[in-house]
């Protein structure tokens, strides 16, 4: 047995032992105290029969002085083993037979008795003295008296003494026998409860348990609520685990994002390098015939050069400024207002008729709610996106351009719809990427920015987009905004 | 110095015959006669013997056969006593005519050649006949003193007791020098 482990069912078997002792110990001075009062009761008792006895026996010796007859009936008293000697005395003192056990034995001591009494016992230490009034028909005869020693008392505490260490070897043999029932009861489930919570801090294994305890008592209790602590500990251990894996995981994700989005911002930068430069170059090229067309009948040559110079760098501009607007789209910080969305459509509706008047174009403008919004930004959106219907219809001879909006279980969803060129739907999620075009330029002109900042901007406001359409059967645009709630960008 | 020595002498020899004679006197003085003891066991008997019928209530009669001086020595001894609540009685009986009465009849030696008329007065009769004279055992009677080792004892004829139904107790058949019994079949 391990010393750590047997502690506890040593102390028990100590602590029967030790108090099945104690308990012998003073039990046994009880009994012998009580034995040694009860002994010297009964002693003195016995004697004062064999007194009386004798004293029977003697009246006819003594009152016929036959001193051999008191003789015999004092040997008698042989048969009382604690009788060392003993006398018989006339009424006049002088004695008239004794007894004494052995050859050194000191005659009995003869002491008057009280005055009135007819008994009387004297003891000092373990000698007994006794006396014996005889009394025949009324007259006193003589006097018996007896000594006895408690011989006896000795034998019998060596006895007590015997019995006593034989019990206290049984007491410990029961102690120990106790002691092993106990270790199994209580010391037991204790140790095997050490050794669970030992093999889980050395091998940090939550999911062991300590055997459960057959009994309700406090050890079952600790066992229980030991069991129910390494429960919580396995659960949170586990929780802890998880909450790394997916801690990772986003990571991951995060990390693949961002590296999706530099190279996304890699491929905007080279767009956006290149898209300037074409302009630049047609700039450049146009100077340099500009410098080789000389002479006043050349005017018209260069008036047309001008011109297209003009659109050029007009390009250019809108570029630089659909890029400008993205950025304000993606940074510009939020005010939100009042913002009336129909309002808003019906000018920008109204601005390009002005710009086309000859295009025949019915636009069916819905009354929606106003909502709280960054007016500026909205209407950058808006813009864009009926700008884009007026574009992708101007092939069609009439078109007609739709705003309004829905209310889908309790969202209020918006649209813009055109029965314009559409798109096809499996390059759907291009279309809100910058600079992904889904039309040629020369088809449809366009910097390929819009819906990218359309997107930008809905998404400050905490809404989406998404399209739905056909190769020329149109398009709609749906989305979302949250009004009054400031979304993350 | 022998005048001195003489002196001494004498005075030593006047202590010791002092003391001898204080120890005669005391001796004479203390020891009782030979009567004196056997009144005393007389007197006992009476508390060892139980006679037939219910005698209490009467004195216990204690009769001494004929002028026999042993009656007054008995007389002041008993004078007083009692014996199981009965007064004692001592009575000198001239003849023997009158022992109908009597408890405890005692025939002096010296009254040897009245004795077997006061026997055959007693004959049939519940009374304790006791003797000092010898050999009264053997003529009918029941205790008879005798000298054993110069002290006073007494011998005991059971049978004759138990012929005239008088109880002796076995205390005191106990510090009998002698008892006959021929129905017991033994000699004490």
């Amino acid at each position: 047995m391990r010393p750590g482990s047997s502690s506890i069912s040593a102390k028990l078997t100590w602590m029967n032992v030790v108090v099945s002792a104690t308990v012998l110990v003073l039990a046994t001075l009880a009994f012998f105290s009580w034995d040694v009062i009860s002994f010297r009761r009964d002693l003195v008792h016995n004697l004062e029969s064999s007194a009386q006895i004798v004293g029977t026996n003697s009246v006819s010796a003594l009152l016929f002085d036959d001193q051999q007859s008191a003789a015999t009936t004092l040997q008698a008293l042989r048969n009382s083993p604690d009788v060392v000697s003993a006398a018989l005395v006339t009424t006049d003192g002088t004695t008239f037979a004794e007894y004494e056990r052995g050859a050194n034995v000191a005659p009995a001591p003869v002491r008057a008795l009280d005055p009135g009494t007819n008994d009387q016992s004297w003891i000092s230490g373990r000698h007994v003295l006794l006396a014996h009034r005889i009394i025949f028909q009324g007259k006193p005869v003589g006097t018996v008296y007896i000594a006895a020693e408690l011989t006896e008392t000795g034998s019998r505490a060596r006895q007590y003494l015997e019995i006593a260490i034989g019990v206290l070897l049984i007491c410990m043999a029961a102690g120990l026998l106790i002691g092993s029932a106990a270790r199994r009861l209580v010391a037991r489930p204790i140790v095997a409860l050490a050794e669970t919570a030992r093999q889980v801090s050395r091998e940090r294994d939550y999911a062991v348990r300590a055997a459960s305890h057959p009994d309700n008592d406090e050890i079952a209790v600790l066992i229980d609520s030991f069991n129910e602590m390494l429960g919580q500990i396995q659960e949170r251990d586990t929780a802890l685990n998880r909450a790394r894996e997916q801690l990772e995981a986003r990571v991951q994700e995060r990390t693949a994002a961002l590296r999706a989005a530099n190279r996304e911002l890699e491929a905007f930068s080279y767009t956006v390098a290149h898209d300037l430069r074409g302009p630049l170059d047609a700039v450049q090229g146009m100077v340099y015939i500009l410098e080789g067309i000389e002479g006043e009948n050349r005017v018209a040559e260069r008036v047309e050069i001008l011109e297209q110079l003009r659109q050029a760098t007009r390009t250019m501009a809108s570029l630089i400024d659909d890029l400008l607007n993205l950025s304000r789209a993606s940074t510009a910080a939020l005010k939100r207002q009042k913002v009336d969305m129909t309002a808003i459509v019906t000018g920008i509706a109204e601005g390009l008729r002005r710009g086309e008047p000859e295009r025949r174009v019915e636009f069916m403008i819905a009354q929606v709610p106003e909502i709280e919004a960054d007016e500026g930004l909205v209407r950058v959106a808006l813009d864009n996106l009926v700008r884009n219907a007026w574009k992708y219809s101007s092939r069609h001879e009439t078109s007609c351009i739709e705003f309004g909006a829905i209310n889908r279980r309790g969202e209020i969803i918006y649209y813009v719809r055109d029965d314009g060129a559409g798109f096809d739907p499996k390059l759907n999620d291009q279309l809100f990427q910058p600079f992904h075009r889904l039309h040629s330029r020369s088809e449809f002109p366009g910097t390929g920015i819009g819906l990218a900042t359309v997107q930008r901007i809905l998404a400050r406001h905490g809404g989406q987009i998404w399209a739905e359409g056909a190769v020329e059967k149109g398009a709609t645009f749906w989305f979302t905004l949250k009004s009054g709630a400031t979304a993350a960008a | 110095m022998r005048e001195r020595g003489a002196q001494r002498a004498f005075l030593l020899l006047a202590i010791f015959a002092a003391v001898s004679m204080m120890t005669l006197l005391d001796a004479t003085a203390q020891k009782p006669t030979r009567d004196d003891v056997q009144a005393a066991y007389l007197y006992n008997f009476g508390k060892f013997v139980r006679w037939p019928g219910d005698p209490s209530r009467r004195p216990m009669l204690v009769c001494v056969a004929g002028e026999d001086p042993f009656a007054e020595t008995l007389r002041k001894l008993v004078e007083g006593e009692q014996i199981d609540g009965r007064p004692l009685e001592v009575r000198n009986l001239d003849r023997p005519d009158g022992v109908s009465d009597c408890s405890i009849l005692f025939i002096g030696a010296e009254q040897r050649d009245r004795e077997d008329s006061f026997l055959s007065a007693a004959a049939g009769k519940p009374i304790l006949t006791v003797s000092d004279s010898p050999d009264f055992l053997d003529r009918g009677g029941m205790i008879q003193f005798v000298l054993v080792e110069d002290h006073v004892r007494f011998e005991v004829n059971l049978d004759e007791c138990n012929r005239h139904r008088v109880g002796l107790s076995s205390e005191l058949l106990k510090v009998a020098a002698a008892v006959t019994a021929k129905s017991a079949g033994g000699t004490r």
